[in-house]
């Protein structure tokens, strides 16, 4: 029998069913496919990066390290909480407030010989190109839209003659999920498809100040309204049980006083940290197919997903598999900038709370220019302080018809940019 | 006394403890390490999880990753029956064995690292085939919840095996992991559901309002349209209930008594609502708008919900009926004796724009009705338990209250058995009619049955898997294909070699990988069946009925009822 000279070297028969696909061909294999030592030398020397080690990131690590992958890293810069040891399987309660990317790294290394696993306790965007050069796939197993948004432009960015990194994204919520392929600049991107997750609907600030209804409606009141009139300067912070406590009886006192039932410590905790529920096998299923995509993209034993899977399990099983077109305007991955219609009265101060409104557009504090001048920029002081008076200014003081419209905001890596139509 | 002493001792403690103790509501321990599933199933559901033994048989990759899916959650008890030692090729797909499980017994180590995971769970195992298992100890069987089957097991023990659990009514899991494929058969003969977790249960009643909701629209109906009587504020504020319902009062008067029922009509009522407003802004009334589409319809009662009723268990009780039953039967006498075909209201108000105090109100009329049908069913519950000779209050109030609230969405599910499938009652037309689809995940289900025939054979006494050799890869495949065609004589179905294209690439993508299992393949699987399983125990959400075929190549699914 063939036996992988690289990926055997602990024993000829610990990897023979992974040595099996690599060493023959299958029906569906692609032509160039070539069995043997090449693709087991790849998956050997390849660097994968892992993006998350909670729910999704502790099982792909898992699955890559015992799909021969031998030098990956992880990024996390969370702490193991009580509440992740339903489904992060490598974190026991010993291990409460530890690194993730540390704790997880060390139980898969001990677990699975011959694999080096790197952890870095730190945020993504701490991160420079050149460290993102290095690899050839990134697998996200994250929770946050906005750490997607990160990656998914910084791999765009990396784009040119020698780089391409596939990013292969999941995300889960209770029986739902989804895991897909993105190949930076050629297929569909995170961007892209930025309007299939709908926002939660906020609730009228009218509706928690004076006609609360529901039970949610008393909770927002308490840390919304309550909490900075009461507590001031001090920030709430979602994970200290006293500010949770204290959240919980004022709303409970308010949906008192409205006749309100249903408040419980369970919603409160839920509705301001804004709890998705997580289960330990939806995330088996997400991460599990994300790395079989890792694994036949590192090997070409099977084709790769084109490219995305969308899982549903509380009826049934359903999976739907099919190709997310690439958007022709896309801010990350397109090249044309969107149009975008203004009314020539409305402020600059206007026009960026309408921004902020745009689903696709999670500004926090965003900066404009045109091509030709600063409109309003948030930093430095000084420049902030010389651009304010534009806020303001009525957009027909400010630009025309046609004008480039550029706004950067530090929560996205991109500039966004749309031409400008004035009208009535 | 005491602790108040400690109190002013150690004021740090007291903080702990005022948290813990004092605040009614606060999560304990265990809430806080399920807080995220809870959320899904809640306590019932995990209360059913922890009194759950599941028997994993053959602690294959798929298999412990099954299990492991069920010990993060916190089931009670698992055993493992293996008689295997652990070799190489296991580590290379198998987490929970490391390099010091070699030449060990299989179910012991995987027993030990899945106990790890988890201390409130109690893992057992039992190094023995199961085979042997079902001939010696075929009465153990009663003790598990749930069986899970995976590995190279022949024919007629997954047959036998099969047969002992559906007559015992324990659901039945077969889980195939080949290369690439996944296979997973559920078998169970009766499955009642009660919170299928629709998406909501809210039913307004617009189109036959009872009395108390007629009463308190008509309150505000006088003044609705009157600019002289009623503020702009409070006409903003209309409860968009009360809208539709005056609303529709004033169609019917000039249509001759009838409600709008088609789309048009529809439509045209939502412009006379339109015209309804007094400025452009009128949120509620928007939300009227919306709402004519999915709560305008006349009450009825689903077909799911129907076949529960005309079910002999439902017509015939008896003094062994099980609950599920005997409620499910009081609810239907009050539908139909009582209630004009009308299920019990669930009594669920969605948000809508609206004064505090408005909404509440609402609210509060349709809870009342709620609990007044609650009530009724409640009593036709004692009378059939006395009927029966049992205890009239052996039935609690919150189980008949969450059936009551789930009555239009119930779910009774028969899964039929293996046997039937392979033996007595095959699905024909299920299988013929996707042979003519290359793509189909059906090809690699004819694959699986013929790897299956493979290590069944009397002359293969170790039940070697196909292509464990290079040499003789082929050869196997083509042995595979004959049992294809062996398969579907059997079933009759007529087949020619370029219908079964699809069938003979399935074939050599199973014999590619020799009978091994590929980890994340394995891993999906477990995430799979774990669900699946967690479903079942809760009785809570549908199950897949009965087959589920993943392909990792196209990365698709499917279900098929076979
Ligand atoms: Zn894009």
């Amino acid at each position: 029998m063939a036996t992988a000279t690289v990926l055997g070297a602990e024993s000829p028969d610990r990897w023979r069913y992974l040595n099996n696909i690599l060493n023959r061909k299958g029906p569906y294999t692609d032509e160039a496919f070539t069995p043997g030592d090449e693709p087991k030398a790849f998956l050997a020397d390849a660097k994968i990066l892992v993006i998350g080690a909670g729910g999704l990131g502790c099982e792909i690590l898992k699955n890559l390290a015992l799909s021969g992958f031998k030098d990956i890293h992880v990024i996390d810069m969370d702490t193991i909480d009580i509440s992740n040891l339903n489904r992060q399987f490598l974190f026991r309660e010993a291990d409460v407030g530890k690194s993730k990317a540390e704790v997880a790294a060390a139980f898969v290394m001990k677990r699975v010989r011959g694999v080096t696993i790197t952890p870095f306790n730190c945020a993504i965007q701490d991160k420079d190109d050149e460290y993102y050069k290095q690899f050839k796939i990134v697998v996200c197993g994250l929770d946050s839209v906005e750490a997607r948004r990160w990656m998914n432009a910084t791999l765009i960015n990396l784009v040119d003659d020698e780089t391409l990194i596939p990013l292969i994204d999941g995300g889960t919520e209770g029986f739902k999920g989804q895991a897909r392929v993105i190949l930076p600049t050629i297929s569909s991107c995170y961007e892209c498809s930025l309007d299939m997750h709908t926002p939660r609907a906020a609730v009228p600030l009218c509706t928690l100040a004076s006609i609360p209804r529901q039970p949610a409606h008393c909770i927002e009141w308490a840390s919304v309204i309550q909490w900075p009139k009461e507590k001031g300067d001090l920030k709430l912070d979602t994970d200290d049980p006293e500010h949770i406590t204290w959240l919980f009886t004022k709303a409970l006192e308010r949906a008192k006083e409205f006749n309100i039932p249903g408040v419980t410590y369970s919603m409160t905790q839920g509705v301001v940290k804004n709890i998705i529920p997580a289960i330990a096998s939806t995330n088996a299923i997400v991460a599990a197919s994300c790395c079989n995509e890792a694994l036949k993209i590192a090997t070409t034993a099977a084709p790769y997903l084109d490219n995305y899977m969308m899982y549903t399990g509380n009826e049934s099983i359903y999976t739907y598999t099919f190709t997310h077109e690439k958007k022709e305007n896309c801010p990350v991955c397109g090249n044309l900038p969107q149009n975008l219609e203004v009314n020539p009265e409305w402020t600059l101060e206007g026009l960026m709370e309408r921004l902020q409104e745009r689903p696709e557009t999670t500004l926090r504090k965003p900066s404009l220019r045109t091509s030709s001048k600063s409109l309003y920029l948030q930093a430095p002081k000084q420049l902030e302080e010389q651009t304010r008076p534009n806020l303001e200014k009525k957009l027909k003081e400010l630009m025309e018809t046609g004008d480039e419209l550029s706004i950067s905001d530090p929560g996205m890596p991109f500039n966004l940019r749309f031409i400008i139509t004035m009208s009535e | 006394m005491h602790i108040n002493c400690l109190w002013t001792t150690w004021p740090t403690l007291s903080r702990i403890y005022s948290y813990s103790m004092s605040i009614p509501g606060a999560p304990t321990a265990k809430e806080k390490k399920y807080d995220r599933q809870l959320r899904l199933w809640g306590a019932a559901g995990q209360e059913a999880l922890e009194n759950a033994h599941i028997l994993l048989v053959n602690a294959t990759a798929a298999g412990t990753e099954t299990l492991k899916n069920l010990v993060l959650p916190g089931i009670g008890r698992f055993t493992i029956i293996d008689d295997a030692v652990v070799k190489d090729e296991d580590l290379g797909t198998n987490f929970f064995l490391d390099d010091n499980s070699i030449g060990l017994s299989r179910a012991q180590k995987t027993c030990e690292l899945l106990c790890e995971l988890n201390p409130d769970v109690q893992g057992d195992h039992i190094k023995d085939n199961i085979t042997n298992f079902i001939h010696t100890n075929p009465e153990k069987l009663k003790t598990f919840t749930t069986v899970i089957i995976t590995g190279d097991v022949p024919i007629s023990t997954l047959l036998s095996l099969d047969n002992l659990l559906y007559t015992l009514d324990i659901p039945l899991f077969v889980l195939k992991c080949v290369g690439f494929t996944m296979t997973c058969r559920l078998a169970l003969s009766e499955h009642a559901i009660v919170e299928t977790h629709p998406d909501s249960t809210v039913d307004l009643r617009l189109l036959k309002p009872f009395p108390e909701l007629v009463a308190l629209y008509e309150e505000k109906a006088a003044i609705m349209d009157d600019k002289e009587k009623m503020s702009e504020h409070d006409h903003g504020h209309i409860p968009y209930v009360v809208i539709l319902l005056k609303a529709l009062d004033d169609w019917r008067s000039t249509h001759g008594g009838n409600i709008p029922s088609n789309y048009r009509e529809k439509n045209e009522f939502k412009s006379f609502l339109r015209g309804k407003m007094w400025n452009a802004d009128e949120e509620n009334f928007e939300e009227a708008i919306a709402a004519v589409l999915p709560y305008f319809n006349p009450p009825s009662i689903a077909s799911t919900t129907k076949e529960i009723f005309e079910d002999k268990k439902c017509t015939q009780l008896t003094a062994t009926s099980s609950n599920f039953w005997i409620i499910a039967r009081a609810i239907k006498n009050f539908a139909y004796d009582d209630n004009e075909g009308i299920l019990p209201l669930p009594g669920a108000l969605p948000d809508m724009k609206a004064e505090s105090k408005d909404y509440i109100r609402l609210q509060n009329v349709y809870k009342a009705k709620a609990r007044a049908d609650l009530a009724s069913v409640m009593e036709i519950v004692r009378v059939l338990l006395s009927g029966l000779g049992r205890d009239p209050n052996s039935i609690s109030e919150s189980d008949v209250e969450t059936f009551c609230k789930h009555a239009g969405f119930a779910r009774l599910t028969r899964v039929r058995s293996l046997n039937e499938e392979y033996e007595h009652n095959p699905k024909v037309k299920t299988v013929s009619n996707e042979l003519s689809d290359p793509t189909s995940l059906m090809h690699y289900y004819l694959g699986i049955r013929a790897y299956e025939m493979f290590i069944s054979e009397e002359s293969n006494s170790k039940h070697t898997p196909p292509g464990i050799d290079d040499s003789t890869a082929e050869n196997d495949a083509e042995q595979l294909d004959q049992y294809v065609t062996v398969i579907l004589d059997k079933l009759n179905i007529a087949h020619s070699p370029e219908l079964l294209e699809g069938t003979s690439k399935a074939v050599r993508e199973i014999v590619r990988v020799g009978g091994g299992e590929l980890h994340n393949i394995s891993s999906l699987a477990g995430g799979l069946v774990a669900q699946e399983i967690i479903k079942v125990i809760t009785k809570q959400y549908i199950p897949m009925n009965n087959t589920v075929i993943f392909d990792g190549i196209s990365s698709r699914s499917q279900v098929y009822e076979l």
